[in-house]
């Protein structure tokens, strides 16, 4: 789920930017540094959509550097156990599927897709009803449920499952 | 963080920060990451460069994965749905998957049927049926 959030950081800055546009400097290296990283807690942070507060500098003793709290709001999108969400199937093989739900991950294994599905290797792997009616391969729309997610220092990766009421295939590639 | 083991968005139970945070819509997220890409576009000739790996994924799966597309609507949904006593994270999953039964509607968001909420299956139906006429009227 994405999220809009108020987050703290401490900037160090140079001494060269004192100046006029100090703020702004500030603000452009915020960006640089934040946007794009990812943390267990909050997740990934998507964008930053304002500064609340800059507050006041302290000076680092011996460096000249000084360091500022910056508060700013940010969109971040953090995906939560037991979620249910919508996303694109990136890969299929004989294990399960990988989806990928905006910046993350996510891993089905073969275990918690339907049991009437079947794997079929070929040009485009796949996994298929025994009727045809339903096809998951790579571009398919899945619906899922997270049930697990593992944190490392640059990314979340979740597990999700796609056996249960109202989850699967909401969109083929191939029938549109 | 004891809070990191009992996690579970069925419960609701996404910890304090979370809880309290603004939820966003798929819809809602493409609209702001549009606007602030429409931004970049107009300061530099090739934006996609300026841009996290992060930025360009979530704007691609928010372009793909939004119901509602006109900002009236998106305006509209939220409205419609504050009028049920929803907590941000339960209104945000509706907005999201928009579910055509009750019982959908319920497994997408077991926590709308916990006691004390005051929101029976009539309830639900009205404003599940409240939100297909937004869309329809897009």
């Amino acid at each position: 789920m994405f999220f809009h959030i108020v987050l703290e950081r401490n900037m160090q800055l140079h001494p060269r930017y004192f100046g006029r546009n100090l703020r702004d400097h500030l603000v452009t290296k915020l960006m640089k540094d934040v946007e794009g990283t990812c943390s267990g807690r909050h997740g990934f942070v998507v964008a930053i959509t304002g500064i609340e507060s800059v507050g006041k500098g302290l000076i680092r003793d011996g460096t000249g550097f000084v360091t500022f709290p910056v508060k700013y709001q940010c969109i971040v999108f953090r995906p939560f156990k037991g979620e249910i969400l919508e996303a694109v199937v990136t890969m299929v093989n004989k294990m399960g599927f990988f989806a990928e739900a905006g910046p993350v991950q996510m891993f089905v294994s073969n275990h918690l897709i339907p049991d009437d599905m079947e794997f079929q290797s070929g040009d485009v792997p796949n996994y298929t009803t025994s009727d045809g009616s339903v096809k998951i391969q790579k571009d398919s729309e899945v619906r899922l449920k997270i049930i697990g997610t593992r944190v490392d220092a640059t990314e979340i990766f979740c597990i999700g499952t796609i056996k249960d009421d109202f989850l699967g295939v909401i969109n083929d590639p191939a029938t549109i | 963080m004891s809070g990191e083991e009992e996690e579970n968005a069925a419960d609701l139970k996404i910890g304090e920060e979370f809880l309290k945070a603004k939820c966003l819509m798929n819809c809602e997220v493409a609209l702001i990451l549009e606007h602030k890409y429409e931004q970049l576009q107009q300061m530099s000739e090739d934006p996609m460069n300026q841009v996290s790996q992060v930025f360009e994924k979530s704007l691609q799966y928010v372009k793909r994965f939004s119901r509602y597309k006109n900002p009236d609507a998106v305006k509209q949904v939220r409205e419609v749905l504050k009028e049920y006593q929803l907590a941000e994270f339960e209104l945000c999953v509706l907005g999201n998957l928009c579910p055509e039964t009750v019982e959908e509607a319920i497994a997408m968001v077991p926590s709308i049927k916990y006691k004390g909420r005051g929101l029976d299956d009539e309830k639900i139906e009205k404003m599940l049926s409240d939100l297909s006429l937004i869309k329809r009227f897009e």
